[in-house]
């Protein structure tokens, strides 16, 4: 291969670097502000969905009310519960429900090595896990099936708990006293994003099998009882016949708005979604028209230097250079100086999102800043503005050196 | 070596159209020296351009070294002006960001010559013109009579048989002018075909034969 030419291209290309250098800093600058917004803003919609789903996913939360209309001759403010059984009369007249379990808590003393507490003790099963985004930490679990058969003494404790009485220790496989009964810990609730919930924080709460609750409480109701649909369109649904089966049973009218507590979160996600896909739109809103003012600056910049190099032009077609050899070099240069700047400007924001990553969110008091720390760069939007940008580039550089090797030598060498 | 029969030059701008030239015929032949005169506005600088294939004819037949130049294209005129013909320009037009050894190796780059002859020839050039030292410095370090030796090494790059100079000295101080002058009267003596554009009576008395324009024909 010859590359007297390419050789030569690169030695006017460095001369005119200084030159050039305006125009590589609009495209490095223009890349970095649009990589940088749109992952700000996609960081932020995906926080808000992380946190949305810190109490659970697909989730359907049912506890006892308090009637508002009379039914069948009783009279409106009964006090309506959910019983035990409920769980099983649920579960086998609606087939439409994949998990079900049930939850009952009290306030209790717990103490390790005469540290005391009062915290809420939760009862429940093992699916409560996968219903309540409850993952624990490396070396530990959560509840299983055999703690509940067998009624284990077992606890997984959140890990504002296992701060408050454990301190640095790990409490995996150490005792702690509930209502003065030991437990054992068998595992530590990994720290999440949580921003909505009953009672408090789920790091703040003890978990122990729904038999063993029973051993130390022997309530016959439960106060909660959690569902998951088989799929998210059919949670309206379970809704409605969970309402009715027990509408049937503790004998209220289904329509009564306060005779269950319904909290639904596929509902409430489905209005979430429709925050987070107006985030979206937003900033699509307003990366493309960034791009479109970013776009107008650059190929200005690139139409007047090639503008400017009319006269160049007709210098070298006056020796004996011929059209494609000026095309060719205006295309490289293009090409280079395009990659140059995207290649920096995609450099920089990713180091700066991956800095603003590293920084720690506080759990503990969940703020602005776990929405803000988190940005992501978007490959899908990089590669679309460089389609976009680069193309616009290209006929803005490139255009006007093509028009210039199209003229007589003559008229271009008399351009000033 | 240079035949022009009848050549016509119009331009069109809008509605108006002006004829620089009305039927130029002009012989030149080989190892000439000539000089074209004529006020402003006569057609010297279309004429020159017609010449040196920068401008094509309106009407009218150009023969350059037994060759129609009417039939070539864009790229084969490139490639006349490349080895044929040197230019030397009255505002010298050097590249501006390009040193003096950078400005006389282009034309010797667009005909694709090897690096090693390419290095050859350009320091042959530099020392003919008396500029080996300033081979580094850019055209704005250079005074405008180092300019225009730097252009005239340009030109003669690839060897081309004929040499055309549009008002060479328009832009030097006398002294300068007259070195010019010594050069392109040494290159004729030695064989090239020149054509020379001028103003200058002084300048036009070295030439051979002096043709002069007026209102874009030869009289």
């Amino acid at each position: 291969m010859n590359l007297t030419l390419p050789r030569f291209f690169w030695s006017e290309y460095r001369k005119r670097r200084k030159k050039a250098s305006l125009i590589t800093f609009a495209l490095f600058w223009g890349t970095l502000s649009i990589l940088l917004l749109m992952a700000f803003g996609q960081g932020m919609s995906t926080q808000f969905q992380v946190s949305f789903k810190g109490l659970g996913e697909t989730l359907i939360m049912i506890s006892g009310g308090q009637t508002s209309l009379t039914y069948e001759g009783l009279p409106k403010g009964r006090a309506i519960r959910v019983y035990r059984d409920d769980v099983a009369y649920l579960r086998e007249r609606i087939p439409e429900i994949l998990r079900i379990v049930p939850e009952s808590y009290n306030g209790w003393p717990v103490s390790v090595g005469g540290k005391e507490l009062n915290r809420n003790v939760h009862g429940t099963t093992a699916d409560f896990a996968v219903l309540r985004s409850q993952i624990a930490r490396m070396g530990g679990r959560f509840l299983n099936d055999d703690d509940n058969a067998l009624g284990r003494k077992v606890a997984f404790i959140g890990w504002k708990v296992a701060q408050d009485l454990f301190g640095v220790s790990d409490p995996v496989g150490q005792h702690v006293i509930i209502n003065r009964i030991p437990f054992t810990v068998v595992g530590v609730l990994q720290k999440k994003i949580q921003d909505s919930m009953y009672q408090g924080p789920d790091a703040d709460q003890i978990y122990v099998p729904f038999t063993s609750f029973l051993m130390i409480d022997n309530q016959p109701y439960v106060d909660r009882i959690h569902i998951q649909p088989k799929t998210g369109d059919e949670s309206l649904l379970i809704e409605e016949r969970a309402k009715v089966l027990l509408g049937r049973k503790y004998r209220f009218d289904p329509k009564d708005r306060y005779a269950l507590g319904i909290w639904n979160t596929i509902e409430d996600s489905k209005e979430g979604l429709a925050v987070f896909r107006g985030i979206e739109i937003f900033l699509g809103v307003v990366g493309a028209l960034t791009l479109l003012i970013g776009a107008v600056g650059v190929t200005n910049l690139m139409y007047a230097v090639a503008k400017e190099r009319t006269k160049e032009i007709g210098i070298k077609l006056a020796i004996g250079a011929r059209r494609r050899v000026i095309v060719q070099q205006f295309l490289l240069e293009t090409v280079f100086i395009f990659a140059k700047g995207t290649f920096w400007g995609f450099i920089t924001a990713f180091n700066i999102v991956s800095l603003i990553r590293l920084a720690p969110i506080n759990y503990d008091s969940f703020g602005i800043e776990a929405y803000l720390l988190r940005p992501e760069i978007s490959f899908q939007i990089f590669v679309a503005y460089m389609i976009i940008l680069g193309a616009l580039v290209f006929l803005s550089g490139i255009f006007p050196a093509w028009r210039a090797s199209r003229l007589n030598p003559i008229e271009s060498l008399r351009y000033e | 070596m240079i035949e022009l029969q009848s050549i016509k030059k119009v331009y069109t701008m809008g509605s108006q159209s002006l004829e620089a030239l009305r039927g130029v015929t002009l012989k030149v032949e080989q190892g000439e020296f000539i000089s074209i005169m004529g006020p402003s506005g006569s057609g010297k600088s279309t004429l020159m351009n017609i010449i040196g294939c920068l401008d094509t004819p309106s009407a009218g037949n150009y023969i350059l070294d037994g060759d129609k130049v009417a039939g070539l294209s864009f790229d084969q005129l490139a490639a006349v002006r490349n080895r044929k013909i040197g230019f030397v320009f009255q505002n010298f037009n050097l590249l501006p960001y390009a040193t003096s050894w950078e400005n006389v190796e282009l034309p010797l780059l667009f005909d694709g010559k090897s690096a090693r002859r390419r290095r050859e020839r350009v320091v042959e050039l530099l020392n003919a013109v008396g500029l080996y030292d300033w081979r580094s410095h850019r055209p704005s370090e250079l005074s405008g009579g180092q300019q225009q030796r730097i252009a005239l090494a340009r030109a003669l790059a690839n060897d081309p048989p004929i040499l055309l100079a549009d008002e060479p000295t328009g832009n030097l101080d006398s002294k300068s002018g007259e070195e010019i002058m010594d050069i392109l009267t040494k290159l004729w003596k030695e064989g090239r075909t020149i054509v020379m554009v001028t103003h200058n009576d002084h300048i036009s008395a070295r030439s051979q034969r002096i043709i002069r324009l007026f209102d874009g024909l030869v009289v």
